[in-house]
């Protein structure tokens, strides 16, 4: 009898402990993370949440592959290069028979809005930060710059957005495109708010941090697309005012490490080849030789039509294309013939020299906008405005420092307001070549139609001048999207 | 009325009626009553009768030496010597221990009359028949309701179950309880030791697992000791695998005539002057697959005493893949003991302990794939040759020599337990059990290069190595009350668990190491310049109350009814726990006094049942968003990287349990002294609150979508099963089918839903399937065809999309608006079969054997994702040949092309996925009882069998079974898999 007590005895406390000792069993904390209970709690988090923001801009989705192929090769300034056979999406683009389920438009559409989403996740958290305050509304404005900057981008591309300005809530997550005139006025507003609060420079360890700088230069930027020259003039002047840039006396060498974070820089991505990886970026590897030197995979193939623009003896032409035969910049090779690739040519302003962790790693910092181009705005905007003198003015800086001493390149002296906006963009395309920016020009020009269509015989006016909505987000948007016309 | 059974009997015995003479009698249970249908054998004969409706019996002895043997289901069996006796009564007594078969259910086990809920049962001589690693594959086409897809036909990779259709759109793999340890994979198990296996199918056979049992339960019992002498078991087999088939690609003629035709299409030059000189050309899937060996052996000692049960075994077991450079070994030691050490206190454990080797192959199959065949696989002085001249596609080759990537693992699972009798009528059980696993990987790979121009090289050695491990402890205490009466049996069941699992992984990386051989391979070889390191971890909690009676009355009523409150710690504090009740009746129409003039049946029973339960298959915070760091930015003149860190995945605090409501009836039947059996059950499981990690739209800006309760879907259907046995002397055999249908719609949409996407194809990730309501999950979405415009006048006389030439698909317009928009994308085809079958015939006949299994599923649609996906001029699968290249030359295969108009998702891509595969045919022989006698063996068998032989389907890829073991609203989309192998086998099983 005793024993079988004690067997009672036991049982109970053994149906008794996991009821006893288990309850808090259930709570479970996530391990070696952060999570939303604890994050956006004090200064290291509110600089962390900036810099996932610039992490973005290395990224392939936003900067690299199909970013090239929507800039460069879809304009007349490049077509899409490498061996025929590769990248048959690329080749859609060049030859504008893409639909809405290319992987460049679902590329960047997805790369762009993950950038509009860390802003956002960062302008809404980092107000309720105890912190210092001025710390505070410096990284709130680094986050509305970046998120102008992916916004601007997109609305080129695509036209009407989302205008998506805080993280959603999943009763939000269906959202309508709204007009591209309203995205620009968000664009414009958070450029404004970033030039009220960004310091003119960083020290030496912050390089490449948004500048009250760069925000004025997108201001004028996206005043020029959207045809406001007052304000166009306006915001470019306070950029050359500031007195803060200077044109770099050696263009060739403005696109080699030396001329990484010049004078001249406005605003560019920064990357570096870490033995570790993780700190560079595509860019240099997509538009590299293919063949011998082997260093890339050859898109972005310089057009004969941008060849043909340069003026006799412009230093520019050979410091923006690399050719066959060609010696790289730093002497330590010649490009090779490749036979799979037909009028082979490479963008010299992507190539880089050796560098740790293979051609994926690349170094180069992506020069997004450089003071040239400020000048090339106040040059167009002035001539708009009438003030044709200081137009030249900007113009012909720009032209002397291309010509680098050599007796090429005379100074513009036309006055006809129509011919100098001619001048001025001829300048622009052969000053910011391969820099992918040419095709943007071209539609705030409205000129690709003019432009594309004798290059390109399926270039179809009112359609190809925006790219169609990936279809799976119209898919995903439940039917709240629109495509654009003629997809 | 004479019964079919004795009729049938008696004429069997017609061949012994020329006998000596003739016995007769009347056989009846120990309280008088006439027994009907009793077997009576004469020992060492076919020849036999059975007793009538008065229980009496006549049959004819040889002579006086005759035995008879009696036999009657639920009485213990007698062997007499009429010797000269004519007349010879017979009582036998009930045996209550074999009244009839035991079958394992949850916490517990039970009579199979007693059963109410519907559960399927498979024997260890099934197990045994397929050579495979993996217990889920061999239950492919064993059980009725239950679907078995391979992942694929890498060694040691497991399969998708699913059973009665699919509830979730989420995991929706069963629960496995080995020997009362509830794991989620069981990878580790050896076949060889199982010694049966139970589908636990309705809700009220599930539900005492609460939530854990929402997808279905498989329970697995090994095999313990018994109380004899220790009796010994060898068994070996080796067997040959090759690819079941290739995929039928183009030569090197055709390749460079196609991408011609491509370039000229798309507005290109041609590329190859002079196609004809490629000839066939490389066939890149000779270059990748091989034959490949397995080797089994185990060996196990099985016995004991009455104070200790044991059974322990040792298995080798060493598989190479088809693919070459692909292989997975598995030691496994089982330690299955029992000891009495009173009267009334039992305790024992079950322990196995694994230890693995993974070598993954390169990842060469897509390659294989996509490699233009037009180059060789080395070049004329015998260097590889570089593929990635003109795509970006390198040379499988050369991915498969620079490859090394392996895998060990350690793992130990293991339950000890007690299990006490208390006051008569009360057993007490506590159950511990442990799984802790420890996984180790290597992945090295040299510099090289394959051409100093080719895009297939590596410019840094590097070395990763991942170190992980997990611990999974669960605790259960179970009391039960089990009482007899005259007319009533009841048995209850009371209990608490808890159940803590806790995972961790370690790891770093190096570059730069000084030499490429193995023993370099430590992160120590390498420079610290670039090194890098992870360590992450989670970790989840489940403690549930459970309950559950059974009553049976009179042996004809049956009752059952169970509930369990589970707490987990995946969702937020308000909607921790969930609470799963269920019921069930059954009716025994046999044991009725009225079915005793219905001696045709010999089983007979209805049963029914309903119940609920839940499902918690999420992330471990899947409510809680984590913030991501390691997001760096470079900064600064010297270009240092600085950390970022983000909520960039999104959650849901919000989210609830998921609710399976299942209802089940059913009804089983033995016909002729059960040599005709079966079953039929109709079920109708509907599930709510599904949790889906459905897909938000890009512009959302989240790397990870989260999990939300979206859905209700129901799976309705039929499950069946008829066998016939018979033994006729020497020669006995069985033939059975079984099968079962799904229909699976989703009846409701959460709320703001009315469709959800999946399934990204083709190289731009278009959605191929949309899920709404009264369709399929995951049903299919694209457009329909209706032949190819064959010139200028189709395109002006069909609606047309915009882009379209001739050559190209013609598109239906399903809205009839006159233009082709990705409105008129449709319904096209449902990844789910309408029917899952199998058919089994085995035969035995003095010493020989013979089993062969058919399996095969009907209805299905697949997706050739991997033909939509063309980043290049990648080679050409077969079809392309049957192209449109002018007026008239094909109605179904538009003109060759990369991209475009012709790679958007539509019935071009859609293949049949239907098959019917001769999955076993196995034929062996065992040594007559002289010969092995003599050797002092028991008994000797030596078997040949074939593994997937024959596969009878229409789809083109290596095979119709695709599945997705992560998201059910992506199925059926092949982009590629590791092909399943045809098998060849020789075995050897010895008893000694």
């Amino acid at each position: 009898m005793k024993s079988i007590h004690q067997s009672i005895i036991l049982a109970g406390l053994l149906l008794m402990i996991p009821l006893q000792g288990c309850q808090d069993l259930l709570e479970k904390k996530p391990l070696g993370q952060l999570t939303s209970d604890n994050f956006f709690q004090n200064e290291t988090h509110a600089l962390w949440a900036t810099n996932a923001v610039y992490n973005l801009l290395r990224n392939w989705e936003v900067h690299v592959f199909s970013y090239i192929g929507m800039t460069d090769i879809v304009s007349d300034d490049a077509d899409k290069g490498s061996t025929p056979n590769d990248a048959n999406f690329l080749l859609e683009i060049d030859d504008f028979t893409y639909d809405a389920g290319n992987l460049a438009m679902s590329t960047v559409w997805s790369g762009y809005f993950r950038g509009i989403y860390r802003a956002n996740l960062a302008i809404d958290n980092i107000p309720n930060i105890d912190m210092n305050e001025n710390l505070k509304a410096r990284y709130i404005a680094e986050n509305k710059f970046l998120r102008a900057y992916f916004y601007f981008t997109l609305v080129r591309w695509f036209g009407d957005l989302p205008l998506i300005l805080k993280p959603l809530t999943p009763d939000e997550y269906k959202q309508p495109r709204v007009p591209a005139a309203d995205v620009y006025a968000a664009i414009i507003q958070d450029l404004q708010d970033a030039a009220d609060v960004l310091p003119d420079s960083y020290p030496a360890t912050e390089t490449g941090r948004a500048t009250r700088g760069a925000a004025n230069a997108y201001l004028a930027k996206v005043y020029l697309t959207i045809g406001d020259f007052g304000k166009a003039e306006e915001f470019a002047m306070k950029v050359i005012n500031s007195g803060v840039y200077g044109l770099f006396p050696d263009y060739a060498k403005l696109f080699l490490p030396e001329g990484e974070n010049s004078i001249e820089s406005v605003f560019e991505v920064q990357s570096t080849a870490l033995d570790i990886g993780g700190a560079g970026s595509q860019y240099n590897e997509v538009q590299g030789v293919r063949g011998v030197p082997n260093l890339g995979w050859g898109f972005n193939r310089p057009s004969d039509d941008l060849i043909a623009e340069f003026e006799r003896g412009d230093p520019r032409r050979d410091a923006t294309i690399l050719y066959v035969g060609e010696v790289l910049p730093d002497g330590s090779a010649y490009v090779q013939d490749n036979p799979e690739i037909v009028g082979e040519r490479y963008n010299q302003k992507a190539w880089v020299p050796e560098h740790t962790g293979g051609n994926g790693n690349g170094p180069g910092n992506i020069r997004l906008f450089r003071y040239a181009e400020v000048l090339l705005i106040a040059a167009e905007a002035l001539n708009e405005n009438g003030n044709t003198a200081q137009a030249l003015t900007y113009l012909n800086m720009v032209r002397a420092r291309a010509r680098g001493g050599k007796a090429v390149l005379p100074d513009v002296t036309l006055t006809d307001k129509s011919t100098l906006r001619n001048a001025i963009w001829h300048e622009r395309r052969v000053e910011l070549g391969m820099e992918q920016h040419r095709w943007f020009d071209l539609l705030r020009q409205g000129r690709a139609d003019q432009v594309m269509a004798k290059l390109k015989p399926k270039f179809t006016a009112g359609k190809n001048e925006l790219f169609p909505i990936p279809q799976s987000e119209i898919d995903l948007s439940g039917g709240q999207m629109t495509q654009n016309p003629g997809y | 009325m004479k019964s079919l059974c004795t009729i049938l009997s008696f004429l069997f015995s017609l061949g012994a009626l020329w006998g000596q003479h003739t016995v007769t009698g009347t056989v009846t249970s120990a309280t008088g009553e006439p027994l009907i249908g009793v077997n009576i054998l004469i020992k060492g004969t076919g020849n036999g009768t059975a007793t009538d409706i008065d229980g009496t019996y006549s049959i004819a002895v040889p002579d006086e030496k005759a035995v008879l043997v009696f036999t009657y289901t639920g009485f213990k069996g007698k062997e007499l010597v009429p010797g000269a006796l004519t007349t010879l009564d017979v009582v036998l007594d009930e045996d209550v221990e074999l009244i009839d078969e035991v079958v394992v259910i949850g916490y517990g086990t039970q009579k199979k009359s007693d059963l109410t809920g519907a559960i399927s049962t498979i024997k260890s001589d099934e197990v045994k028949r397929v050579p495979s690693a993996n217990v889920e594959q061999i239950l492919q086409g064993k059980v009725a309701g239950v679907q078995v897809t391979p992942v694929s036909g890498r060694p040691g990779e497991g399969a998708v179950v699913r059973i009665r259709g699919v509830g979730t759109l989420n995991d929706a793999s069963p629960l496995y309880v080995v020997d009362g340890m509830l794991l989620d994979d069981i990878s580790f198990l050896n076949p060889n030791d199982i010694a049966s296996i139970e589908v636990l199918k309705d809700a009220s056979a599930t539900a005492i697992y609460g939530s854990r049992g929402a997808n279905g339960v498989v329970i697995v019992s090994t095999n313990q000791g018994a109380n004899h002498q220790a009796r010994f078991n060898f068994s070996s087999y080796y067997a040959s695998q090759q690819v079941v088939r290739q995929i039928d690609m183009v030569n090197g003629t055709e390749f460079a005539t196609l991408a011609n035709e491509v370039a000229t299409n798309e507005g290109r030059k041609p590329l190859f002057a002079d196609p004809e000189k490629y000839g066939v050309g490389t066939n890149w899937q000779d270059v990748i697959f091989q034959t490949a060996p397995i080797q089994n052996y185990q060996i196990s000692a099985n016995g004991g005493n009455d104070n200790v049960l044991y059974n322990i075994s040792v298995n080798h077991f060493d598989q190479e893949g088809i693919v070459r450079g692909s292989r997975y070994q598995r030691t496994t030691v089982r330690i299955n003991n029992e000891y009495s050490l009173r009267k009334n206190i039992k305790v024992g454990h079950n322990i196995s302990l694994i230890a693995s080797k993974n070598d993954y192959e390169a990842n060469v199959i897509g390659m294989a794939y996509q490699a233009e065949p037009i180059i060789p696989v080395f070049d004329s002085l015998g260097n590889f040759a570089d593929a990635t001249v003109r795509i970006p596609v390198g040379n499988p080759e050369v991915s498969i020599f620079y490859n090394y990537n392996k895998g060990n693992g350690l793992r130990t699972v293991g339950n000890t337990y007690l299990e006490a009798k208390l006051l008569k009528y009360f057993t007490f059980k506590s159950n511990f059990g442990l799984d802790i696993q420890q996984g180790r990987s290597k992945r090295y790979t040299p510099v090289f290069e394959v051409t100093p121009t080719s895009l297939q090289r590596n410019e840094q050695s590097s070395l990763s190595v991942n170190s992980d491990r997990s611990n999974s402890w669960l605790w259960e205490n179970t009391m039960s009350f089990y009482r007899e009466w005259t007319n009533h049996r009841l048995n209850v069941l009371g209990g608490v668990t808890a159940q803590e699992y806790v995972f961790e992984s370690l790891g770093g990386s190096r570059i730069n190491f000084p030499g490429d051989t193995p023993e370099f391979y430590y992160l120590n070889a390498g420079e610290t310049d670039g090194q890098t390191n992870y360590n992450t971890s989670y970790e989840w909690a489940m403690l549930s109350y459970l309950g559950r009676i059974n009553y049976t009355f009179k042996d004809r009523y049956l009752l059952t009814a169970s509930f369990r409150a589970d707490g987990s710690s995946r969702f937020g504090k308000n909607n921790r726990y969930g609470y799963f009740p269920s019921f069930a009746v059954g009716w025994n129409i046999t044991n009725e006094p009225f079915m005793s003039s219905i001696p045709l049946f010999s089983r007979l029973k209805l049963r029914a049942s309903w119940g609920q339960i839940g499902n918690d298959k999420i992330g471990a915070y899947a409510g809680r968003p984590t913030v991501t760091s390691n997001l760096i930015a470079v900064f600064g003149r010297n270009e240092a990287i600085q950390n970022g860190a983000s909520i960039v995945s999104l959650a849901n605090p919000d989210i609830r349990w998921e609710e399976t409501t299942q209802s089940n009836a059913g009804f089983e039947f033995g016909l002729l002294d059960n040599r005709l059996q079966g079953n039929l059950d109709y079920y109708v499981r509907t599930t709510n609150d599904i949790l889906v990690n459905v897909p938000i739209p890009e512009y959302i800006g989240a790397d990870a979508s989260p999990v939300i309760n979206a859905a209700k879907v129901r799976n309705q259907g039929l499950d069946f099963n008829v066998s016939w046995r018979e033994s006729k002397g020497k020669f006995d055999y069985e033939i059975g089918i079984l099968g079962s249908t799904v229909n699976n719609e989703v009846l409701a949409l959460g709320e703001g839903q009315e469709e959800i996407f999946g399934g990204g194809l083709g190289v731009g990730g278009l959605l191929g399937t949309r899920t709404v309501v009264g369709l399929p999950i995951g049903a299919f979405y694209g457009y329909k065809v209706d032949g190819l415009y064959q010139n200028q006048s189709d395109l002006e006389s069909y609606p047309v999309q915009g882009s379209e030439v001739p050559g190209d698909l013609r598109f239906v317009d399903t809205n009839n608006d006159g233009v082709i928009t990705t409105a008129d994308r449709t319904y096209i085809g449902s990844p789910i079969p309408s029917l899952i079958y199998g058919f089994n015939l085995s035969a035995g006949y003095a010493g020989f054997d013979l089993a062969v299994d058919f399996n095969g599923q009907y209805g299905n649609k697949i997706i050739n994702a991997k033909k939509m996906a063309r980043f290049g001029t990648y080679n050409f699968e077969a079809s392309y040949l049957n192209r449109w290249t002018g007026e008239g030359t094909s109605d179904s295969e538009p003109r060759v092309t990369n991209g475009g108009h012709n790679y958007e998702f539509s019935e071009r891509f859609v293949e049949d996925g239907s098959f019917m595969r001769l999955r076993t045919i196995q034929f062996g022989y065992t040594l007559p009882d002289q010969v092995t006698s003599r050797i002092k063996f028991s008994s000797i068998r030596f078997y040949a069998s074939g593994t997937n032989l024959v596969t009878w389907t229409k789809y083109s890829g290596y095979t119709p079974e695709i599945t997705n073991a992560s998201s059910i609203i992506a199925v059926g989309i092949d982009q590629g898999v590791y092909p399943i192998a045809k098998v060849i086998t020789f075995g050897l099983d010895a008893n000694f």
